[in-house]
């Protein structure tokens, strides 16, 4: 079903990072595919490509009670404008501003209907300068955000640092978001295959939860922004698991950047697939537990203060009695 | 008992249909009564002589795909918008002329007016909407604080309105120092419609729901209960009711006797769990016809409530559709390329 859908990459990062750099390599490259392109009218340099629209981040506020619900109402009235076109196109791409929080974007894919209807978010690329980083997530809270909901990092101007400054940024990265996946560059050189259509918010693709993640520290409350995952290992109880989420995204989404899950139900031969951006969530049946592997539940959280035993206790009292 | 065969629909009785190919964004009448147009994603306006209206004229308006259509002011010809960024003129000949280019803002709302005195067009592009006369000289420009998601004129050209976020803006014409009157209400705005005869403007929410200000006084109303978002606002002609789609009816407001304030919408022509996409009211009676998301399209008669089924469902989900200035022919279009004019005129 929603192979009919248009695929739509957001890409973010700090002037500078490369983005623009990036989205020329992506338009520029022997693919044979077409990208409808929507700029920031800040734009960086110019964008080499047929089908180029100039958005205005027109960020509002849903009133609908919850307080974190922002969507970009300019990329509504985009998406529904191109959906117009005759020469179509096999997907958009979106360049965000140096300080754009990525959470209108991605909320605009979960919320507006008629956009729902005709396109689908593929993935956040978040392009990440290394020399710089450190900086910009000492002095802004963008920086962290942007590599908080990133699917893709692209770890990009690697011959302006050392071994040592290089290993000192992944770890600091890997503190915000150990779930994203990290592809260094020199010149935003990445393949486009690591970051076009990598269907990062399908729900049948939530499997990677790799379980590698898992950590074992498990001490108190960790200020800024970062990342937890727990497993269990008993059936989840949907209509608990259910309250205990809908009332922690209700209290906490505003710090919860995203969540995802994979869940076991009792006597159910399906995973159940989970996911928000902030209080948004989506869920459903994404097909059958593979043959011979554990029917584990994993919740992963990225996110600000996360309290990581409160979370831990709260998602394993949603397990079905022993 | 014996089946009976559906009679056959207006569209087959007294209708002329065309097959596109590219999405039908809008459709029109000119002023004069003798051209529909229908404006296309592919870029183009398709040109139909009333008096012999199977062949099309294909006019080429806009690099991409054409974003809104309207009669011109003068009594021949059309205005477009279009995503490269250009207002067009469109003469009877399908001759296309620019009357005004905004760089990489797409020309999202066209409208105009006309009457034995003036002729005024308007367009928006990003945060401003632009104002000409029927010369296609610029009368001024307004700004406003967010992007321009519809304009409309009230019934005698002296002001516009103009919706954004957070509430609507509304200028009047002929000021050429006008600040522009500000109707708050915060929240998204995604489209506009203007009484008739200037009592209110309602402009149509992101959270599928209406909002009015009453005028003059600006006394908030609040109409809501649609399952989705409202993109298509059409007032009856004596502005008693407001037609709107985003349910499964036609939706229509009273806008007298107090309402609609306090007041339950009339539901017409209800086709269960299909959206109605489209509205837009007869310019002379009490009629409103409508579009739906299964491509049927339908004439409901607001006093006796009765519906006339014009089209069938089939071929995509109704996108355009108009009457012509007279009430004679209705056009209409879908995602799908298909369109029709169909004839209201009594016959023999």
């Amino acid at each position: 079903m929603q192979t009919n859908l248009v695929p739509v990459t957001v890409l973010t990062g700090f002037l500078g990072a490369g983005k623009t750099t990036l989205l020329n390599r992506i338009l520029t490259e022997d693919h044979g595919r077409r990208y409808a392109v929507v700029i920031n009218e800040f734009g960086e340099l110019g964008v080499d490509n047929d089908l180029v629209v100039d958005a205005d981040e027109e960020v509002f506020e849903m009133n609908n009670g919850c307080i974190c619900c922002t969507v970009r109402g300019d990329l509504i009235r985009i998406v529904g404008g191109l959906m117009k076109r005759a020469k179509k196109f096999d997907g958009i791409i979106i360049e965000t501003t140096g300080l754009a929080n990525p959470a209108p974007v991605a909320q605009t894919f979960f919320v507006d209907e008629g956009v729902r209807a005709k396109a689908r978010l593929d993935a956040i690329i978040t392009v990440v300068d290394a020399k710089n980083v450190l900086a910009r997530l000492t002095d802004t809270e963008e920086a962290a955000a942007q590599i908080a909901f990133a699917d893709v990092i692209v770890l990009n101007k690697l011959d302006l640092v050392s071994e040592n400054e290089l290993a000192a940024v992944k770890a600091r990265i890997a503190e915000i978001n150990r779930f994203a996946r990290v592809i260094t560059a020199t010149r935003s050189d990445v393949p486009v295959t690591d970051i076009l259509d990598i269907g990062a918010f399908d729900l049948a693709r939530i499997t990677a939860l790799d379980p590698d993640f898992l950590e074992v520290d498990d001490h108190g409350h960790s200020e800024g922004v970062n990342s937890v995952s727990f497993e269990v290992s008993r059936p989840i109880d949907a209509h608990k698991f259910q309250q205990w989420i809908g009332t922690l995204l209700q209290e906490k989404g505003q710090d919860l950047l995203r969540t995802k899950g994979i869940l076991a139900y009792p006597n159910e031969g399906r995973r159940f697939a989970f996911q928000a951006v902030h209080m948004i969530a989506d869920g459903d049946f994404v097909g059958p537990w593979p043959a011979g592997s554990a029917r584990k539940s994993r919740l992963v959280f990225i996110g600000r203060d996360l309290n990581r035993p409160q979370l831990r206790r709260g998602f394993e009292a949603c397990q079905v009695a022993a | 008992m014996s089946e009976t065969a559906a009679p056959p629909s207006l569209l087959e009785t007294r209708g002329i249909t065309f097959e596109l190919d590219a999405f039908i964004v809008s459709a029109a009448f000119d002023r004069a009564g003798g051209q529909a147009a229908f404006g296309l994603g592919d870029g183009t306006v398709r040109l139909a002589r009333l008096d012999a209206p199977r062949t099309l004229q294909v006019a080429q308006a806009h690099d991409g795909a054409v974003l809104a259509l309207a009669a011109d002011a003068r009594p021949h010809g059309f205005v477009s918008g279009g995503d490269d960024g250009r207002l067009v003129r469109l003469d009877g000949e399908g001759a296309a002329t620019e009357i005004a280019g905004f760089g990489g803002k797409w020309v999202e709302q066209v409208t105009s007016f006309a009457d034995p005195k003036i002729g005024l067009l308007a367009c928006a592009a990003g945060k401003f909407v632009h104002l000409f006369d029927a010369d296609g000289e610029k009368l001024k420009s307004c700004e406003h604080p967010s992007t321009v998601t519809g304009i409309a004129f009230d019934g005698r050209g002296k002001r516009v309105a103009a919706s954004h976020y957070n509430g609507a803006t509304l200028w009047f014409v002929a000021s050429k120092s006008d600040a522009g009157r500000r109707l708050e209400w915060k929240g998204s705005h995604i489209g506009v419609a203007m009484h008739p005869a200037a009592e209110a403007v309602v402009t149509a929410m992101q959270e599928n729901a209406l909002h009015g200000w009453r005028l003059p006084d600006a006394h908030d109303m609040r109409m809501s209960g649609y399952p989705a978002k409202t993109e298509s606002l059409s007032f009856t002609r004596s502005g008693k009711y407001l037609a709107s789609s985003g349910a499964d009816s036609i939706v229509l407001w009273p806008f007298f006797g107090g309402g609609p304030m306090g007041k339950p919408p009339i539901e017409l022509a209800q086709i269960e769990g299909v959206l109605c996409t489209r509205v837009t009211c007869h310019p002379v009676e009490e009629v409103a016809a409508a579009g739906f998301a299964d491509g049927s399209v339908v004439v409901a008669e607001i006093p006796t409530k009765r519906v006339l089924r014009v089209s069938p469902p089939g071929r995509g989900p109704v996108t355009a559709l108009a009457w012509s200035g007279d009430g004679g022919w209705l056009a209409y279009g879908t995602e799908t390329g298909f369109s029709a004019l169909v004839d209201f005129n009594k016959r023999g």
